[in-house]
C-alpha cells in the first residue's frame, strides 16, 4: 500500500543543503497501523508530505496506494489525495462554519451528491463522539473536541488512508487518550493508519508497529 | 454542485467588503462612462445622417444643354455610385429662385442684361456616397464630366462630421479604455485579498484533492459577479442621467443638432454593456486566480 525505497529529501537554504529525510526506506501493508516516532525536527512531517504528495522527494522512489507520486501531474494528485485523510497538530478547522459544516465543505468540494451530505457527516461525528456539537464553531470546541472534529472531517470522505501528524500533540491526557481511541477505531475499520508522535511513551502505548526516525535516518523498525 | 460554487462566490464576495465594493463601483463608473460616450455617439450618428440627406453637390454646367441632353445626362449621374437623387436646374429656374431669394431686392436680378446663372445639377448622396471618401470619388467623377464647369458643395461638412463623431468615439473608448483597466486592477485585488482570507479552504480544498475547477470556479464567479453588477449600476445610472437631464438638454439638442427627441441605448446595447461588465470583473477573478498556484 506505501512503499519508499532510498528516499532522500534534501532542502535548500541558500546555498546550504539541509538532509530532512536520508535514505529512507520501508514498506507498510494495507489495513496496517504504523506509528511513526521521532524528536521534532526528525523528518515525521516531511515523511508524510511525501505520502499525500505535498513535497517531492529529492531522491528515491516514493509509492503509494501503488503508483509513484513522483509520476503524478494535477489532477492525479488531487485523485491521489481523494483516498488519503490527513489530520494535523492544530485541526486546521475553518473558523466561520460550523463544526457541521467543516465537514460538510470537504464532501462538498468533492462533489457528494446532496442528499448523502447530512447522514454521512453525523456518521462521522458519531464516530467521534461529536453529534451534539454539531452546531458549534471551533472556537466553542476545546483542543481535544476540535482534534475530534478534524478527524471526522478526515474520516467522513472514507479514506483508505489515515495519516496523521502530532493529532495528539497539543492535548493532556485525556484528550489524547479519546483521540486514540478514535484513531483506533478507525483503524478498526480497515482504514491504514500512520500516526506521528514525538512522545515516546505513546508510542510505546500505542502497541503498534514503529518507526523511528532521528536526524532524517530510519533507525528502528520494530514491532 | 454549481450551486454551491455560486453560494461560495456570493460567500467570497461579502467577505471582500470594501474592497469588492470599489470593484463595483469602478465597473460601474466605467462602464456608465463608455454607456455615455455611446449614447452620445448614437445621438451625433443620428444628427449626421439627418444632415448627410441635406448634402447636396452641385454641378454647374459649362452651358444650358437642350431638354434631352439635360435628360441624358442627368440619368448618368444618377447611375454613379453613391448617388442618391440628381435635379437638373436650368438657368432660368437658378435666376427664379435668386429672385426668390432677393425677395423685395428682385428688381437688381431684372436689371442684369443677361442671365449670369449657369445651369445645373443639385445631386444628393446615398449614405456609402456621404462618407468622406465616397464624396471624393463622386466628385472626381463628376469633374471628369465634359459637360462640367465647376463643382460645389458639401465635402467640408460631410469631413467634419466624421471628424467629430470619430473623435467622440476615441475619446469615449480611451475613458473606457482606462476606467475599464482600473476596473479589473480593483477586482484582481478583490479577488486576491479573499484569497487571502480564503487561504486556509484553499489548503483543505487541496488537501482532500478538490478538483481544479472547485477551487478556482468561486473566484471567477465572483469576479463575474462583481462586473455583472457594476454593469446593472452603470446602466441605472445612465437611464436616471437620461430621464433628469434628457428633457433639459432637448431644446439645445433640437436647436443645435436638430433632432427633437435624444435617443437612449438600444436594448442591444444595454446588453453589449452587460457583457461587458460581466467580462470584466471575469477578467479580474481570472487574473486573481493565477494566485492560487502560490
Amino acid at each position: 500500500m506505501i512503499e519508499l525505497h532510498r528516499v532522500w529529501k534534501v532542502f535548500s537554504v541558500g546555498p546550504v543543503k539541509v538532509p530532512a529525510l536520508s535514505d529512507v526506506s520501508f514498506r507498510v501493508a494495507k489495513g496496517e497501523f504504523v506509528t511513526l516516532h521521532g524528536a521534532s525536527g526528525s523528518g515525521k512531517t516531511t515523511l508524510l508530505r511525501l505520502l499525500y504528495r505535498e513535497e517531492l522527494p529529492t531522491e528515491g522512489q516514493v509509492d503509494v496506494l501503488d503508483v509513484d507520486v513522483r509520476s503524478l501531474r494535477g489532477s492525479e494528485v488531487a485523485e491521489l489525495r481523494r483516498s488519503i485523510g490527513v489530520v494535523f497538530q492544530d485541526a486546521k478547522l475553518l473558523p466561520g462554519r460550523t463544526v457541521y459544516e467543516n465537514v460538510a465543505f470537504v464532501l462538498r468540494v468533492l462533489g457528494t451528491p446532496r442528499r448523502e451530505i447530512t447522514p454521512r457527516v453525523f456518521d462521522a461525528l458519531r464516530a467521534v463522539g461529536l453529534s451534539s456539537r454539531a452546531q458549534a464553531y471551533p472556537a466553542q470546541l476545546s483542543q481535544g473536541e476540535a482534534q475530534r472534529a478534524a478527524l471526522a472531517r478526515a474520516i467522513a470522505r472514507k479514506p483508505l488512508i489515515l495519516l496523521a501528524d502530532e493529532p495528539t500533540g497539543s492535548l493532556d491526557e485525556t484528550m489524547a487518550a479519546e483521540v486514540i481511541d478514535i484513531v483506533k477505531d478507525i483503524w478498526a475499520g480497515g482504514t491504514t493508519v500512520l500516526f506521528a508522535t514525538h512522545q515516546a511513551i505513546l508510542a510505546t502505548a500505542l502497541r503498534q508497529r514503529t518507526l523511528t526516525l532521528m536526524s532524517g535516518r530510519l533507525i528502528k523498525d520494530e514491532g | 454542485m454549481l450551486g454551491f460554487l455560486i453560494g461560495e462566490a456570493l460567500r467570497d464576495l461579502r467577505r471582500a467588503g470594501r474592497v469588492a465594493v470599489a470593484a463595483i463601483l469602478l465597473i460601474t463608473l466605467s462602464l456608465a462612462a463608455l454607456g455615455g460616450f455611446w449614447l452620445v455617439s448614437t445621438n451625433v450618428g443620428q444628427a449626421a445622417a439627418r444632415w448627410r440627406d441635406r448634402v447636396r453637390i452641385i454641378v454647374y454646367l459649362k452651358r444650358e444643354p437642350p431638354p434631352a441632353e439635360a435628360q441624358a445626362l442627368v440619368e448618368r449621374v444618377q447611375a454613379m455610385a453613391g448617388v442618391a437623387t440628381v435635379r437638373y436646374v436650368s438657368k432660368g429656374e437658378a435666376l427664379g429662385t435668386l429672385k426668390q431669394v432677393l425677395g423685395k431686392d428682385a428688381s437688381v436680378a431684372e436689371q442684369l442684361p443677361t442671365n449670369p446663372l449657369p445651369a445645373s445639377l443639385e445631386v444628393t448622396l446615398t449614405a456609402d456616397g456621404a462618407t468622406p471618401d465616397g464624396a471624393r470619388g463622386l466628385i472626381a467623377q463628376l469633374s471628369a464630366l465634359n459637360e462640367a464647369e465647376d463643382i460645389g458643395g458639401g465635402i467640408d461638412w460631410i469631413e467634419r462630421l466624421a471628424r467629430g463623431k470619430r473623435l467622440l468615439e476615441i475619446i469615449g473608448l480611451g475613458v473606457g479604455a482606462v476606467l475599464a483597466l482600473a476596473a479589473i486592477l480593483t477586482v484582481t485585488t478583490a479577488t486576491t485579498l479573499v484569497l487571502h482570507l480564503r487561504r486556509q479552504e484553499l489548503e483543505i480544498m487541496r488537501l482532500v484533492g478538490a478538483p481544479e475547477v472547485v477551487v478556482r470556479l468561486p473566484l471567477l464567479l465572483q469576479g463575474m459577479l462583481q462586473g455583472l453588477l457594476g454593469a446593472v449600476m452603470a446602466i441605472w445610472v445612465l437611464i436616471a442621467a437620461y430621464a433628469l437631464a434628457g428633457p433639459r438638454l432637448e431644446p439645445l439638442v433640437s436647436q443645435t443638432l436638430g433632432l427633437e427627441r435624444l435617443a437612449f441605448l438600444t436594448p442591444q446595447t444595454v446588453v453589449a454593456l452587460m457583457f461587458a461588465g460581466t467580462m470584466l470583473g471575469g477578467c479580474g477573478g481570472w487574473l486573481a486566480r493565477g494566485r492560487t498556484d502560490r
